[in-house]
């Protein structure tokens, strides 16, 4: 009985219970035909026939995240450094971060499809969607060095570089790892986001082709591979995070 | 005058510089107004064409709001559910995890074929949206118990519904008003993207439209209201935010 308390058995069986009820809606058509069974979403991500199709769209899309959770990482460090510097930004760059965090991603992408090439505009949603979270999470890494420790450095006459270098920086990364990890989901969003509004490739067009056009296992096993995708990188973003916490803590 | 406007530069200037540079690079690249208009363009054209825009954005907001209350109690009720059951709470840790590692918007297209392209869809998929970020605060909320308070209730032999209407349910408040903070972005967000997707109707179908007729200044009217909303709700959340912890935190 004890073994049927554990919470990791528990989440397994979970998981088990989600995957059986959706293979046994689809199977019995109870979801409708829009309703595919697991079994044949995964079949058709088995298929070494469509790897090339799913390999192909899976890269555009993942280079799309990686490019934009690079610069989105870049921009709210550099972000935090300059409101760590100058106080009296502070204010304005929170509601500037929080401004572009509240604005739904929808509303951004008519600007940045005319402003830039269609095929970068899902690089820059998912910079900007990583560009909060990262600059939210370092701004209050960035605060996290002890007083005394603060004190110490000004006593010794450290320059602000360096307190920054040997002090603020060692000092944020837990919480900047942190922020880093709840980043990934943003990033492949903004990817996704960015390829509905009219990229040439990725796994977002997939997604609406199969919508639009009723390629109905299609659409499920795109949608699942994203979901598969950003589970794997969040999981690795996680180890990364515990590392980091062991160390600077 | 003087007093007024320190203050607002100092809380503003992120987004007022935004609007600067847009402005500057439309007349300093010597652009097209057609290709890209100015933001003082596009709030002309709001201004004049509010018969078109309003009916929009009522639908849209309607959608969201439908969609946010009804995502909302379902949240909340599955999360007293668990929290009434440890093993319903362990079984349901995958759907948490999900939430938190998997960008849940490309669910969008799959719940638009699965509910078909009728009016109610735009709202069931909102509803459906807005039903994480409930679920996953309000079922940790309802754990966050000021530390002693649960074996007070256990020793004075109160019963289980005192215990969720006297302690776990004022506990979870504070969790509660994030959880309203971000599924009031999901909502507007979810209920943009449906309506886009599907070319039905609101603001996210009028944005669709305005993109296929090349009407920039349409385009970005849509993005400039469903910005300003979104700021606007986003401020308010913050309020009720505030007040919901120093009430209730």
């Amino acid at each position: 009985m004890r073994l049927a308390r554990d919470p990791r058995v528990l989440g397994v069986l979970g998981t088990l219970v989600l995957c059986l009820a959706w293979e046994g809606i689809g199977a019995s058509g109870l979801g409708g035909f829009t309703w595919p069974p697991l079994s044949r979403v995964l079949a058709m991500l088995a298929d070494p026939d469509r790897w090339d199709l799913f390999g192909r769209a899976a890269g555009s899309t993942l280079a799309s995240a990686v490019v934009g959770y690079i610069f989105g990482t870049l921009a709210g460090v550099a972000l935090a450094m300059l409101t760590h510097f100058l106080p009296r930004l502070a204010p304005g760059a929170d509601r500037l971060a929080a401004g572009m965090h509240a604005i739904p991603t929808v509303a951004l992408a008519p600007v940045f499809l005319i402003l830039l090439p269609a095929d970068s505009t899902p690089p820059t949603l998912a910079g900007i969607g990583v560009a909060f979270l990262v600059y939210v999470a370092a701004a209050a890494g960035l605060r996290a060095a002890s007083a005394a420790h603060r004190d110490l450095f000004q006593v010794l006459g450290a320059h602000p570089s360096a307190r920054l270098l040997r002090l603020d920086l060692p000092a944020g990364l837990p919480s900047i790892a942190t922020g880093l990890r709840l980043a990934v989901p943003a990033a492949l969003i903004g990817a996704v986001i960015g390829e509905w509004f009219g990229a040439p490739r990725g796994l977002g067009v997939l997604i609406v082709n199969g919508m639009q056009n009723f390629q109905i296992v299609l659409l499920w096993s795109a949608v699942l591979l994203v979901a598969l995708i950003s589970l794997t990188a969040y999981l690795i973003a996680g180890a990364i995070e515990r590392a980091v916490h062991a160390r600077f803590r | 005058m003087d007093r007024l406007l320190r203050p607002f530069i100092r809380d503003w200037w992120g987004i007022l510089l935004l609007l600067l540079a847009w402005q500057a690079w439309v007349v300093l690249s010597g652009l097209n107004a057609i290709v890209m208009p100015r933001p003082l363009d596009v709030v002309a054209d709001i201004a004049t064409n509010l018969p078109v825009y309003l009916p929009a954005l009522g639908i849209s907001l309607a959608a969201a709001a439908f969609g946010l209350v009804g995502g909302f109690m379902l949240g909340l009720g599955l999360g007293i559910l668990t929290w009434a059951s440890t093993i319903a709470a362990g079984m349901l840790t995958p759907v948490t995890v999900l939430f938190s590692s998997v960008p849940v918007v490309t669910l969008i297209p799959i719940l638009a074929r699965l509910f078909g392209y009728g009016p109610g869809t735009v709202v069931a998929i909102t509803v459906i949206i807005s039903f994480f970020p409930a679920f996953v605060f309000s079922s940790a909320g309802l754990r966050a118990l000021p530390p002693g308070s649960a074996d007070l209730f256990r020793v004075l032999g109160a019963s289980r519904w005192r215990v969720l209407t006297s302690l776990a349910l004022p506990a979870a408040m504070p969790n509660l008003a994030v959880a309203l903070r971000i599924g009031a972005a999901h909502a507007l967000l979810a209920a943009m993207v449906a309506e886009y997707l599907m070319g039905s109707s609101g603001l996210g179908a009028m944005f669709a439209a305005a993109k296929s007729e090349l009407n920039t200044e349409r385009a970005l009217g849509a993005s400039l209201i469903v910005a300003a909303i979104s700021l606007t709700l986003y401020l308010l959340s913050l309020r009720v935010e505030h007040w919901a912890r120093a009430r209730y935190g």
